[in-house]
Parts: C-alpha cells; sequence; structure tokens
C-alpha cells in the first residue's frame, strides 16, 4: 500500500475523505486555489467544470453527509483528477460505492472524462474480480 | 516500599504526560510560527480565509458581544461609582473603571467569550478531521493543513480578541462618560485627562500583548489539543475538555502574569 502513497498518484480511496465542512465545489477547487495559484473564481469554475464533465453537476454544493455513495465517489474521483498526477489509482471501490454494481460504473465516468491520466488503476480485492468480467 | 514505588510512577507518568503535552504544543506553536514567517503563505487564498474566519469569530457575535458588554459595564461602572461616592474616592472612579474594566476585565472576558463560542468549535473540528482522516486527505492533495485550516483560525483569532475588545473598549469608555457626567460635555476635558494619563505607550502595549496572548491561547491550544487526538470518535469528547481546561488555565496565567507584571 505504501508505494501508492507517492507523489505521482492521485489516490480514490475510502482513507481520503472529502473535507466535510466544504461542499464538492469547494473541495475540488481547494488543488487550483492552493496548488496552481488560481483566484476563487477560477479555481470554482474549473472544479464545476470537471463535474460537469463526469456528469455530476448537480452535486456541486451538497457536502458530504448530503451525499449519496456514487456522489460522494465522482466528489473524490474529480478532486483526485484535478490533481493531474501521471497516475490514478482507485483503491477499494467496493468500500465507496458499496450500493451499485461498481465496475459499470466506474467505466461510464471513465468514458465520459477526456483529460490525463487516460489509465486508471483499481486496486480491488482478488474476490472481487468476477464482477469486472 | 509498595506504596512509594506507585507514589513515584505516578508523579513520573504525570511529569512524562505534562512534558509531552507542553512539547507538543511548543512544537505546534513553532510550525504556526514558522509558516507565518513563510512569504508563500500569503497568498489571495489564505487572505480570503482569514477573512472568513475573522467574520465567523468576531463579526457574526458582534451584537451579542456589544449587549454583553454593555451589560457587564453598566453593572461594573454603577458598582464603582456608588463605591467610590461612599468613600469620597468618587474623583478616583474614572481611572477606576479604566484600569479595573478596560485593562483587565474587558480583554479576559472577551478571550472567555471567543474560547468557548470559537475555541470548543475548533478544537471539536481539527479532532474530528484528525479522527476522520481529513487531514491526511489534504497532505495527500498537497493543501497544507497548517496553511488552510489552522494559520487561518489563529490569525482570525488574535484579530477577533484584538477588534472585540477594542469596541467593547469604546462603548465602555462612552458608558462610563454617561454614567459620571451625563449628557454635558463640561466634564470632556478631566475624562479625556484620566484617559490620555492611564493610556501610557507601555500600557497600550502591554495591552496590545496581552491581546495577541490571549488570541493564541483560544485557537493554538484547541487546535492542538484536537491534533493530539486519537483516531478514535469516542475520544473526541475528552479531546475538547482537555483543550477547553487548557485554555483556561492558559488565559488565567497570562491575566496573572500581566498583573504581576503591571502592579507589583
Amino acid at each position: 500500500m505504501k508505494s501508492l502513497a507517492d507523489e505521482q498518484t492521485a489516490q480514490v480511496s475510502p482513507d481520503l475523505p472529502l473535507r466535510a465542512n466544504l461542499s464538492a465545489r469547494e473541495n475540488i477547487a481547494l488543488i487550483p486555489l492552493y496548488q496552481k495559484h488560481f483566484d476563487a473564481a477560477e479555481a470554482s469554475r474549473q472544479a464545476q467544470a470537471l463535474l460537469e464533465q463526469l456528469g455530476f453537476a448537480s452535486i456541486a454544493d451538497k457536502r458530504d453527509p448530503d451525499m449519496n455513495p456514487s456522489e460522494r465517489f465522482a466528489a473524490k474521483l474529480a478532486r483526485a483528477l484535478i490533481l493531474r498526477r501521471p497516475r490514478l489509482v482507485i483503491e477499494r471501490p467496493g468500500a465507496m460505492l458499496y450500493d451499485i454494481h461498481y465496475p459499470v460504473f466506474l467505466r461510464g465516468l471513465a468514458a465520459r472524462y477526456e483529460g490525463k491520466p487516460e489509465k486508471w488503476e483499481v486496486f480491488d480485492f482478488d474476490w472481487n474480480r468476477p464482477l469486472y468480467s | 516500599m509498595e506504596f512509594l514505588l506507585n507514589f513515584v510512577e505516578r508523579t513520573g507518568a504525570k511529569a512524562v504526560g505534562w512534558w509531552n503535552t507542553s512539547y507538543g504544543v511548543l512544537a505546534f506553536l513553532s510550525e504556526v510560527l514558522s509558516t507565518l514567517a513563510r512569504p508563500a503563505t500569503w497568498n489571495r487564498a489564505t487572505l480570503d480565509t482569514i477573512v472568513k474566519q475573522i467574520y465567523f469569530t468576531a463579526v457574526q457575535i458582534l451584537h451579542i458581544y456589544l449587549i454583553y458588554v454593555l451589560a457587564i459595564s453598566w453593572v461594573i461602572i454603577t458598582i464603582t461609582l456608588s463605591t467610590a461616592r461612599d468613600v469620597g474616592l468618587f474623583d478616583a472612579a474614572t481611572e477606576m473603571i479604566i484600569r479595573v474594566l478596560l485593562l483587565e476585565l474587558l480583554p479576559f472576558l472577551t478571550a472567555l467569550l471567543i474560547a468557548l463560542r470559537s475555541g470548543s468549535a475548533i478544537n471539536t473540528e481539527v479532532a474530528l478531521m484528525k479522527v476522520n482522516n481529513e487531514l491526511d486527505a489534504l497532505s495527500h492533495c498537497k493543501v497544507e493543513p497548517m496553511q488552510f485550516e489552522f494559520l487561518p483560525r489563529i490569525a482570525g483569532g488574535i484579530a477577533s480578541v484584538i477588534g472585540l475588545t477594542v469596541l467593547g473598549g469604546v462603548l465602555t469608555l462612552f458608558l462610563a462618560y454617561l454614567s459620571i457626567y451625563g449628557l454635558s460635555a463640561s466634564g470632556f476635558q478631566a475624562f479625556s485627562n484620566t484617559i490620555s494619563t492611564v493610556f501610557s505607550v507601555g500600557v497600550l502595549i502591554g495591552l496590545g500583548v496581552k491581546c495577541v496572548f490571549f488570541g493564541l491561547a483560544v485557537t493554538t491550544l484547541p487546535m492542538a489539543a484536537g491534533l493530539e487526538t486519537p483516531k478514535k470518535l469516542f475520544m473526541v469528547p475528552v479531546s475538547v475538555l482537555r483543550g477547553m481546561m487548557r485554555v483556561f488555565l492558559a488565559l488565567v496565567l497570562i491575566e496573572v502574569l500581566s498583573l504581576t507584571l503591571e502592579y507589583i
């Protein structure tokens, strides 16, 4: 697991929650705001555009406790994607998307997304392999 | 012999506990100061967050605070004037009011109000962030919690203690004047002379430093307590309890030190 936590990898993990008192948009906008030093309006616009691209524009103003598992996952995914790191690792998706057939959901999100990284890596338990076939 | 061993063991454990706590608080404080000194910290995003914190800490409670200052000041001024009249020291009443209310009671009560309202909230929030891994998530995204979460709260806390104390002080002076001289302007000269005598440069600097320390105490101690919380949800109330006790002890210590330096 330690190898996942490097600076080249953006993680979507049950162990990396959203900031609970911020909306989905604000959680995502923190990265362009603090890392790339965009102003608040531009950072917010980028976050909104990413959520729209993933098909989850409607969750922009929702906070973590108000989201369902799919919405929460989409917000976490958008936060990881906006980091623009070479690797994207989705760790234990079943722990985050416990109420849907998540391989199909993940493929749907990947098909909508047009930026980098093009390849997403999923780390799941071996006994869940049949779900992906 | 066993009693002695137990006593030594307990005392040692307490001493180690106090040492660890003090070291943790000082380490946190030094990190705060080094972040404050870094020019990269002072970007637009940090300043925006500080402004938000000042709004949450001071502006949102302004009306309640002013009513609270008005009530306390009115009671203390009335008691002081009545007692001063009884013992024949009415001429010294203005100075007594300024010294007791403006220099000592108001800054202390302001810090106490902010500690109860914002300090406890900060302690709970930081403890929950620690327990829920939110701080780790921020670090993973290279958004430093010190810059985004902690520093704005500390700067906001200090600015709020200073700002509210100044506002409360002005209101108290106004009330004191009305209580002593009524609506007449005849006492203005004597009143302003007393103010300028009491508020020497040294006293003003001392008051400012005391407010800064009060602001630091009501923000950094709850944060440090929150950060010490083990990753267990049931430990959050314990963390708040410890943090608020430390804040209270620190506020009393700062007040006693300031009185000692001023009068002894």
